[in-house]
């Protein structure tokens, strides 16, 4: 299966560089349905339409603008927005390595996984061994579409994982939910410990399945039995248009699958 | 402020039992885009098309299908879906204990803050008894007609909740069919030392989204009329194998 590239440009720390790509670390769990006509069973796709002309509107006319009033708008093109931050829109730069213990859980938020580009597979493998060795991971900033994200760079399993940050003025404060009082239920604590005790184990992820998508297996798979199967249409192969904006493809694509849910 | 509470529930293992209300901990502000028809600058809507027709679908002409193979679907019927829902509950099971730092980052998904609800007593006691074995619970719960994963700990005087991606959500590495490459020790050596090196703290707070300010400075000067300079990303000369060494080399005399 060709892998879907999100994003291609170098991974730098200091002097050397490494021409890599992002790709997926994770996918959603959520059993993947298409949706369909009903009339004639051929797939929908998600395009741009405008509600005042009622049409499709093809990429070349789409433009991106920033809501200024009602129908208001300032228009900003996708040269502009590069202009940003030109030097972090193809280079993610390792400015600092930290301790991977330090990082406060709070802050991990999608992951991804680097992939070296040719040429760049021996020094991927020396940033690879080397953080596995110091157990660093680099953090970095590097800019996709509309947005900068702060990433932490480490190696995992033999690989490089790059896990987007969140900012530290997008976690909120805890400080007013603290409890009310102080005071600890000794005798319920020694009781908790000593369950705790019990149940103690080595974290093994793979014992635990979402129960939910195993019923929608077990219903499609009876459905599979029982071949109720409907058939779409031949296409003509004018599909490959593409997305509708590369920009807004790619942001989509880093956005998490959470918003959906 | 920790955000609303979304959701009640408690905490039960063994013969524990501590209700908690969920706050969302994290908070995201970006500077929002719409996409504009180009003529008339008519606010673009998302639109299912008929990959056949070519035709706008109306919501009640849409179904959903499973992909047996290419062009062929089962239906599958809005109740059917229902019926696969996690009945209704309350109850955060923790399943299991494990030593803190097991956990992949890659597992993580979001964190919730817990906040407890009546029984304070118990939950200082749950959050005592966490942060003293340095353990976390590995838990499941339902909420909103979905099963989660999860795990808690303690954290300063509160509780978190991390949901937990599954096992099967995350890609394998060895899926990606890296190549071995092998390398000397003197370089492995040096790689290591220029990383400890460039070792800090971790101190996210000095890190600030400047991006963000750039860029509405940006809208800000082209609202103006102003015109805008246009920069060019450069695409940076990799780093050649033969070179590697050599690159090391001269970077930690730089950082030294």
């Amino acid at each position: 299966m060709a892998r879907h590239v999100i994003w291609s440009g170098t991974v730098s720390f200091s002097l050397v560089a490494i021409p890599v790509q992002v790709v997926r670390a994770v996918e959603s769990g959520r059993v993947s349905f298409r949706m369909l006509h009903n009339k004639d069973y051929s797939p929908l796709t998600r395009r741009m339409f405008c509600p005042k002309e009622e049409l499709i509107v093809p990429p070349d006319e789409i433009v991106r603008g920033y809501e200024i009033g009602p129908d208001r708008y300032i228009l900003i093109t996708d040269e502009e927005l590069e202009s940003v931050s030109p030097e972090r829109s193809l280079t993610i730069e390792i400015i600092e390595f930290i301790d991977i213990e330090e990082v406060d859980l709070i802050y991990y938020d999608h992951p991804y996984y680097l992939v070296p580009a040719k040429g760049g597979e021996k020094a991927y493998r020396l940033l690879v061994e080397v953080m596995h060795r110091t157990n660093k991971a680099g953090l970095a900033k590097f800019v996709l579409g509309e947005r900068e994200y702060l990433v932490a760079v480490k190696s995992t399993e033999g690989g490089l994982v790059l896990i987007t940050l969140h900012y530290s003025d997008e976690i909120l404060p805890d400080e007013d939910i603290f409890p009310k009082e102080e005071e600890i239920a000794a005798e319920e604590q020694s009781r908790i410990k000593g369950s705790i005790n019990k149940m103690l184990a080595d974290f093994n992820p793979e014992q635990y399945a979402d129960a939910r998508r195993e019923k929608i297996m077990a219903f499609l798979k009876k459905k599979v039995k029982e071949k109720v199967m409907v058939q779409a249409p031949e296409e003509e192969k004018a599909v490959g248009e593409g997305p509708a904006d590369l920009i807004a493809a790619l942001e989509e694509s880093m956005r998490k699958v959470k918003e959906d849910r | 402020m920790a955000g609303r509470a979304t959701w009640k529930g408690y905490i039960h293992f063994g013969s524990v039992d501590v209700p908690v209300k969920l706050h969302t901990a994290v908070k995201e502000e970006r500077i929002q885009f719409n996409l504009l028809h180009r003529p008339d600058l008519i606010k673009l809507k998302q639109q299912m098309v008929c990959a056949y027709e070519k035709v706008p679908v109306p919501v009640e002409e849409q179904a959903r299908g499973f992909e047996l193979e290419e062009g062929k679907y089962i239906l599958v019927d809005p109740e059917e879906l229902e019926q696969a829902e996690p009945a209704d509950s309350r109850m955060i099971e923790v399943h299991e204990f494990v030593k803190t730092g097991q956990i992949d980052p890659v597992f993580l998904e979001r964190t919730y803050y817990l906040e407890p609800d009546v029984n304070v007593k118990g939950y200082n006691a749950l959050v005592g008894a966490l942060e003293e074995m340095d353990v976390e619970g590995i838990c499941t719960w339902t909420m909103r007609k979905r099963s989660y994963l999860g795990s808690l700990q303690a954290r300063g005087k509160i509780l978190r909740l991390h949901t937990l991606r599954y096992a099967d959500e995350v890609i394998p590495v060895k899926s990606l069919d890296l190549q071995n490459f092998s390398l000397s020790e003197k370089e492995l050596k040096i790689g290591s030392d220029l990383i400890n090196q460039l070792t800090v703290p971790f101190e996210p707070q000095k890190f600030a989204n400047e991006h963000q300010k750039k860029l509405q400075k940006l809208i800000d000067q082209k609202g103006r009329g102003e015109k805008i300079a246009i920069l060019h990303p450069r695409r940076l000369q990799p780093t050649a194998p033969d070179n590697l060494l050599q690159a090391l080399e001269a970077s930690l005399k730089k950082v030294a």
